[in-house]
């Protein structure tokens, strides 16, 4: 395995005055370049901590992370480190520097030097991706949610992140913006290859992800492929998610004797209780 | 205390170059006691609606009466309007502004011009509403309290002036699961109280379907359906076209009868849906 991020007995406290909380604990996991990966949890759980520590706004309290091949910790090559991990935040109207959109997508790159041509073809470059090229002499205040969201998507791109960290960025979303997201971030991770780490209380997000984690008080209480975790109905809802509701209506068949495996989207669960007819 | 709403139209801008019109002709009545669900994409019309309900937009065309408020006139009581109509905007957490919380929820009362003790006990009565404990928050900062806590304030706020008549725009947008079953329980519970009237905004059909007895859809600033849930969702063709999606129970149950598994009850729920497939599809 390519393993891109090591996260080797993680624990990170915040602490405010006297008071210490705890926002991950013991946390060990290695992420392969190139997958997609969903981390779940309810708010408070650790999810958002995990996803700062990855690219160095907070270090470990104990522990260490290895980011492509970067010790978080190590002060000197944060600006490195950065470029290679992009975050896109929940509220698409905090993340916009500039009035026009090319111009917002300029400002990453212009900041680490990076020359004017070359600046020109990531912005093409990332736009397409978004698919907002039409959009670039615009200014960003009369896009709809989705669209900003994709545009953050977009800045972050112009820096040419290996990883890209979207930080419950559907969370205010319509459902049209939301699967807008999900779709560029589906893209990008097969097309060009990205590593993707989705944060999210949203389960039916997470159905399409090559791996789950499942963090609960700061500590990974699930990990594997979305079907091996789904199944474990009564640790979700101890999590204090929810389940898809084709899942829930497939495990109620299932306690009452239907031969039927256990469904995560509408379309299966109809196919599996068209075969009993 | 009904809402009733007329031939309302309206435009932004008019006149001018970026003329949008938002609501097209939309008519119909809300009853005392119901819980009232409004759906319809981004930019359908539902805030232009709702900021009609208590006047921050005025009514240009057509006519709004609540109770014998008649919101067309040129002078209105606004005071009185607004102490009737409590509206919760999206988000509502951004808007508190005070050192306290309990400073915070007295805000609206405070300007109501309530007496001192009245505002105490109205204070109290709506913290404990929400389901926080009076003491232990009252003298917090409300930027200490974690996301679904902030709403819940922001909620005490606005009911601490004892509206009859609740305006929820989005309640749950942006919380987890726990934080979402909260809020729509809170709701729930606040029509036991003072509370007689909600009407809500949503994206999730799921909600809708679960806790409104009276559905309105608008559509590109119309209203296209005004109904039930049941009503709404039973045909499965009615919403295609508006963008809106149907619930997961209901979207199901259209999968098998397309498949040739007939379901006809409605199904808004998972328990419901449950007992219908065993009906449709008995277990040999």
């Amino acid at each position: 395995m390519d393993t891109i991020i090591t996260i080797k007995d993680v624990s990170f406290n915040y602490v405010t005055g006297e008071q210490i909380s705890r926002g991950v604990k013991n946390v060990n996991l290695e992420i392969e370049r190139g997958s997609f990966v969903v981390l779940l949890g309810h708010n408070g759980s650790g999810k958002s901590t995990l996803a700062k520590l990855l690219n160095g706004f907070l270090t470990p309290t104990e522990g260490e992370i290895i980011v492509d091949g970067i010790n978080t910790a190590d002060e000197s090559k944060i600006f490195d480190l950065r470029s290679r991990v992009g975050m896109v935040f929940q509220n698409p109207d905090n993340q916009m520097v500039a009035s026009i959109i090319e111009d917002d997508l300029a400002f990453g790159p212009e900041n680490l030097g990076v020359e004017r041509e070359e600046i020109g073809r990531r912005i093409n470059w990332a736009l397409d991706i978004v698919n907002m090229s039409e959009h670039r002499h615009r200014t960003p205040t009369k896009l709809s949610g989705g669209q900003k969201q994709r545009i953050a998507i977009a800045a972050v791109l112009a820096m040419l992140p290996n990883i890209l960290i979207l930080d419950e960025s559907t969370a205010m979303l319509d459902p049209k913006g939301r699967s807008e997201v999900l779709e560029t971030a589906h893209k990008l991770n097969k097309e060009e290859n990205m590593t993707v780490i989705l944060i999210t209380h949203y389960m039916d997000e997470a159905i399409d992800a090559d791996r789950i984690v499942v963090m609960n008080d700061g500590e990974v209480i699930l990990d594997g492929a979305p079907s091996e975790v789904y199944q474990q109905t009564d640790v979700i809802r101890r999590a204090g998610l929810e389940l898809p509701v084709a899942a829930r209506v497939s495990e109620k068949l299932i306690e009452r004797g239907y031969p039927i495996k256990f469904c995560l989207t509408d379309k299966e669960l109809a196919e599996e209780l068209c075969q009993l007819k | 205390m009904s809402i009733e709403i007329k031939n309302l139209s309206f435009v932004y801008g008019a006149k001018s170059a970026y003329e949008k019109r938002a609501l097209e002709d939309v008519s119909f009545t809300i009853k005392d006691g119901e819980t009232l669900g409004i759906i319809g994409t981004t930019g359908s019309g539902k805030s232009t609606l709702i900021q009609h309900l208590n006047a921050l937009i005025r009514v240009t065309n057509g006519s709004i009466v609540i109770d014998d408020i008649d919101l067309s006139q040129k002078r209105i009581n606004l005071q009185l309007l607004r102490s009737k109509i409590g509206m919760l905007f999206q988000y509502p957490e951004y808007q508190l502004f005070e050192d306290t919380v309990e400073a915070d929820v007295a805000f609206g009362p405070k300007n109501f011009g309530y007496k001192k003790e009245d505002i105490d006990y109205m204070v109290r009565q709506a913290i404990e509403l929400v389901g926080l404990d009076y003491y232990e928050v009252k003298d917090k900062s409300p930027f200490e309290l974690s996301g679904g806590q902030k709403r819940r304030v922001a909620i005490a706020g606005i009911i601490a002036s004892r509206p009859s008549i609740l305006v929820l725009d989005e309640p749950t947008a942006g919380l987890d699961p726990i934080g979402k079953r909260e809020i729509l329980d809170l709701v729930k519970r606040l029509k036991d109280s003072f509370v007689k009237t909600i009407i809500m905004i949503s994206h999730n059909m799921d909600e809708i379907a679960e806790y409104c007895d009276h559905v309105i859809v608008l559509h590109e600033g119309k209203l296209i359906y005004d109904t039930t849930p049941e009503e709404l969702f039973s045909d499965k063709e009615k919403l295609v076209g508006t963008g809106l999606s149907l619930p997961h129970t209901v979207n199901i149950a259209r999968l098998l009868s397309e498949k040739g598994v007939e379901i006809n009850e409605s199904c808004l729920d998972v328990d419901s849906l449950v007992n219908a497939i065993e009906k449709a599809v008995p277990n040999e």
